[in-house]
């Protein structure tokens, strides 16, 4: 079954490096985002594996089948990589209905008439959106407009899915119910879908495995709590998680905690050449214990509220932000005292940026 | 040859849009280029005509024309710095006067409460789409009187019985007044173009901060257009440049000579030489305008591409000039798109020029038979002349000629350089497709003349006629090809890519239908300019394959100007029409070919 293989995939647009080395297996059936900030280079990936831009170098191989190799001369055109797209702006062509729009891609399969009306409206019940066949686009909404531009899609029953920030053009409400329909329908369709987003949160909720890139590099390839919980380096750490990690100079926190320790590779590791990644919710208000801090601003959602903390010492102060559940609220400047969850609190090398991976703080 | 480089070979050629690139670049540089370097080596040739005169073989290599026509102190004063100066003073005055009025109407029609709208957009864009010299020919219809010229009597002075003054009547003046009414729509359509797409919040935000209504004209308006006023300055300068009927029609009475028609003269008489310089001398003015109006818009692009589409735009009040502006407007407007024809239909029926009793009305030159009109050199009125239908037939097939092959042309460069835009190539293809516009149309002649003269099969056919005619307006074509692509997404096509499509039903099935009113106008324009061209074939046509506007000449030049006048009404009420059906059907429209919206 289909497995997706990106050897060393280099894509140059003059000068401009897009995409370096890429290496990466996709898993059949596996839900892949790629994702990272715009012009890291991932909509360029996923349309050379689509064939719908040819690679500088490199090799890619779709169900083992060499589909693109600079050494060998090889470049199968999109239309036989058996892929199916679906385009950020839809694509609908606006002179056909719905199910012209539907139909077209079975017509050039030489399909018969009967079969391409029954697989038609298949996908319009799946999709539901029976009622709209013969409707134009633009007498859709977005959201219909999204449903037929899948149903365009699956209907030729593609093994591998590929999809450009489909979701960007709806509104927050609708994106969320297109997310678990999406992630429906990877099941009920039983093929690999490999999607592009900027969004994090939208990665994370989908994907059985996240790749990360920045600027034609990738960054971390692996599923979503991993990427969460042990972020390959600074870079990741912060693109993912929301609100943001919070990154503390190891010196820094010295500062507010004088008796913390670091440990790394066995051995006791000096706080200058560290930064400390202490995502949100580890930073827990407790009780009476603790170190003083002060309510600098609230976000209160409902389902949580959002602080901005101030924490003074002898030298300065510290702003950290932290995230506690439930429908909590503080006045302004109200005194508070923090704990960390040190288990969870990452390491980083300051000069590379990488994970110190068996990190660990001890106060 | 390494097997990745002939892999990176046919993934190139795999693509549809590099095949036509290269397959244009090729085919334009022999059309354009070709023709240019041939017409270099002309100009350094001796011609049969001018055996004598230099006194060396036909044929042998000579630098005398350049001599003779560059340095000989009064002859080349006379024979191209003159004609030179008259020809850039005729330009810059029609370009000012074709910005001013076209510039203005765009900002009434756009931005204010003006009446009449609808009538005034819908007329205005009568004087470009008929031949240019229609009003040459009005203008001296109407003003001709017995002290100047052929001592004809006109409509004005036969109506008031004021003689104006031969400066007025022929030279300088009316050529620039007409050529500049004539390009005005053009203008028009440029200009009303930026001013609809451009944000009206640019401007109301300059009205929120208590700019007065000046200050926002001076300040924000006209710097935002400042590109496009100067792109559309240029452009109408070059048309301006290679105008020939005007100053035929205008200049020649009064020895006002430019270079189109001296170089006209020049190729019909024994100077074959001299003429071809001075048709090359105006390419280079063409391509130096090319690159001024790159530079421009290339420096300047940065803020003219960034239009939103306002939803509302508030329009000016005009308050009380609001009736007598428009009342103004709808007068100019119909003296100069609807009088001309009443005075053409009147001209043609007239037995004696400048007699307008009733007596002397006669419908000979329409429909009359034998005796009366033999006397002048017809075998009938034209409705019943073979010669008129054959030359109307030919006039026609040339024009569909050229308006399908350079309409197709137009879709498959169009889609080519959008395709590929930014790239070497599709650069160069883009620029080459416009070549033409700006090689004035008479000395583009000329350079298929001396092309032709070799080629005995080529001299005096139909092809030749239709090959220039459909690269001249390629440019319209290709215009109207790039703005229906860059309309579209990309994805559009990506998306039959993906399901398979191949690329001839991608175009046919899918790209082609959505922007179908915009490819068509790509089609229509070089349709009526073939219709209503003259200086691109007057140097081309022979007795036996000619076209309604020569005949239309030849007519003038032997006097008979019943017969002109009503083969000039004959062509406009053909061209006004096919253009209104067109548009009614289709939705193409002039507007859209030339880049208006």
């Amino acid at each position: 079954m289909p497995q997706i293989i990106l050897e060393n995939v280099t894509k140059r647009f003059g000068k401009f490096i897009a995409v370096d080395k890429l290496n990466m297996v996709i898993d059949d059936r596996a839900f892949i985002t790629l994702l990272g900030p715009s012009g890291c280079g991932k909509t360029t990936t996923l349309r050379m594996i689509a064939g719908l831009e040819t690679p500088t170098e490199g090799r890619i191989l779709i169900d083992g089948k060499v589909m693109y190799s600079s050494e060998e001369g090889i470049n199968v055109p999109p239309d036989k990589r058996d892929v199916g797209f679906l385009f950020q702006n839809y694509a609908l062509w606006p002179h056909m209905t719905v199910n012209q729009n539907i139909a077209f891609g079975l017509e050039n399969l030489k399909w018969n008439k009967a079969d391409i009306k029954k697989r038609t409206e298949e996908l319009l019940a799946m999709l539901k959106i029976a009622e709209f066949g013969d409707r134009y686009p633009s007498e859709l909404s977005g959201g219909q407009q999204q449903r037929v531009a899948i149903a365009r899609t699956l209907a030729t029953k593609p093994k591998v899915l590929f999809m450009d920030e489909p979701l960007s053009n709806l509104d927050a409400k609708l994106r969320t119910e297109m997310r678990t329909e999406l992630k429906r329908l990877h099941k009920d369709t039983d093929s690999t879908f490999v999607y592009v987003t900027h969004d994090q949160l939208e990665a994370m909720t989908l994907a059985t495995k996240i790749c990360l890139m920045k600027q034609g590099y990738l960054q971390q390839y692996a599923p979503p709590l991993t990427v969460y919980n042990k972020p390959s380096n600074i870079f990741v750490a912060d693109f993912v998680g929301s609100p943001s990690i919070n990154f503390v100079k190891g010196t820094d926190f010295m500062d507010v905690c004088p008796e913390a320790q670091f440990t790394g590779g066995g051995a006791a590791l000096s706080a200058e050449k560290l930064t400390l990644g202490i995502r949100p919710e580890c930073i827990q208000l407790t009780q009476k214990d603790g170190i003083d801090a002060a309510v600098y601003s609230t976000l209160p959602s409902g389902m949580e509220t959002i602080l901005r903390l101030k924490l003074t010492h002898e030298k300065g102060e510290q702003t950290l932000t932290s995230v506690v559940f439930g429908d909590i609220d503080f006045e302004a400047d109200t005194k508070v005292h923090v704990a960390f969850n040190m288990d969870k609190i990452l390491l980083f090398d300051t000069e590379s940026g990488n994970l110190i991976p068996d990190g660990k703080l001890k106060i | 040859m390494s097997k990745k480089m002939m892999n990176n070979i046919r993934t190139f050629f795999s693509k549809p849009a590099n095949v036509i690139l290269v397959i244009f670049l090729v085919l334009l540089a022999m059309l354009t280029l070709y023709p240019l370097v041939s017409l270099v080596m002309e100009t350094c040739t001796v011609h049969p005509m001018e055996v004598q005169m230099i006194g060396r073989r036909k044929g042998s290599f000579t630098q005398r024309h350049w001599f003779k026509l560059l340095c000989s102190g009064e002859y080349s004063m006379n024979n191209f710095y003159i004609p030179l100066l008259n020809t850039f003073l005729m330009s810059i005055a029609a370009s000012i006067i074709a910005i001013t009025f076209g510039g203005i109407v765009a900002w009434l029609v756009t931005r204010s409460n003006l009446k009449y709208k609808k009538f005034i957009s819908f007329v205005f864009v009568f004087p470009y789409i008929m031949p240019s010299w229609t009003l040459a020919m009005f203008w001296v219809n109407f003003f001709r009187n017995p002290k100047v010229g052929m001592g004809i009597t006109g409509i004005f002075t036969a109506l008031t019985g004021i003689c104006m003054p031969e400066w007025f009547v022929y030279g300088l003046f009316p050529c620039s007044i007409v050529l500049g009414l004539h390009y005005s729509p053009f203008a028009y359509i440029l200009i009303g173009g930026i001013l609809r797409n451009m944000d009206a919040n640019l401007e109301e935000a300059a009205t929120i901060l208590k700019a007065s209504r000046a200050k926002i004209m001076g300040r924000i308006t006209l710097p935002i257009v400042m590109p496009a006023l100067l792109s559309t300055f240029l452009l109408v300068f070059a048309s301006a440049m290679s105008a020939y009927a005007v100053p035929v029609f205008l200049g020649s009475p009064v020895r006002f000579w430019v270079l189109t028609t001296k170089m006209y003269t020049m190729i019909n008489g024994n100077f074959q030489g001299q003429g071809y310089i001075i048709a090359f001398a105006m390419i280079l003015f063409g391509v130096g305008i090319l690159g001024l109006n790159q530079w421009f818009t290339g420096r300047r692009k940065s803020f003219t591409t960034i239009t939103g589409k306002s939803s509302q735009i508030s329009l000016v009040d005009l308050r009380h000039s609001r009736t007598v502006i428009s009342v103004i407007l709808v007068i100019i407007l119909c003296f100069i798109a609807i009088v001309p024809l009443i005075t053409f239909a009147l001209e043609s029926v007239l037995l004696m020029p400048g007699d307008y009793s009733i007596k002397n009305l006669t419908l000979d030159f329409w429909i009359g038979k034998g005796e009366s009109v033999r006397g002048i050199g017809m075998d009938a009125g034209i409705l019943r002349s073979a010669d008129v239908w054959h030359t109307l037939v030919n006039s026609l097939r040339l024009s569909i000629v050229c308006s399908v092959a350079a309409g197709i042309s137009g879709i498959l460069v169009g889609y080519a350089v959008v395709k590929r835009r930014g790239s070497l190539l599709s650069t160069l293809v883009n620029n080459l497709a416009f070549f033409p516009y700006l090689m004035p149309s008479m000395a583009f002649g000329a350079i298929y003349l001396s092309i032709a003269t070799k080629l005995p099969l080529l001299y005096g056919s139909f092809f030749i006629l239709a090959l220039i005619g459909s690269v001249k307006y390629l440019p319209f074509a290709s215009r109207s090809g790039i703005n229906a692509m860059l309309q579209l997404s990309n994805e559009i096509e990506e998306a039959a890519v993906i399901v398979g499509v191949p690329w001839r039903k991608r175009m046919t099935k899918v790209i082609i239908p959505i922007q179908k009113a915009t490819f068509l106008s790509g089609f229509l324009l070089p349709f009526i300019s073939c219709m209503r061209e003259l200086s691109l074939f007057v140097l081309l046509v022979t007795p036996q394959n000619k076209v309604l506007t020569t005949m239309l000449m030849q007519f003038n030049e032997k006097g008979y100007t019943q017969y002109g006048n009503a083969i000039n009404l004959m062509i406009i009420v053909m061209v006004l029409l096919i253009n209104f059906i067109v548009n009614k059907v289709t939705g193409a429209s002039i507007d859209k070919g030339v880049g208006g919206q």
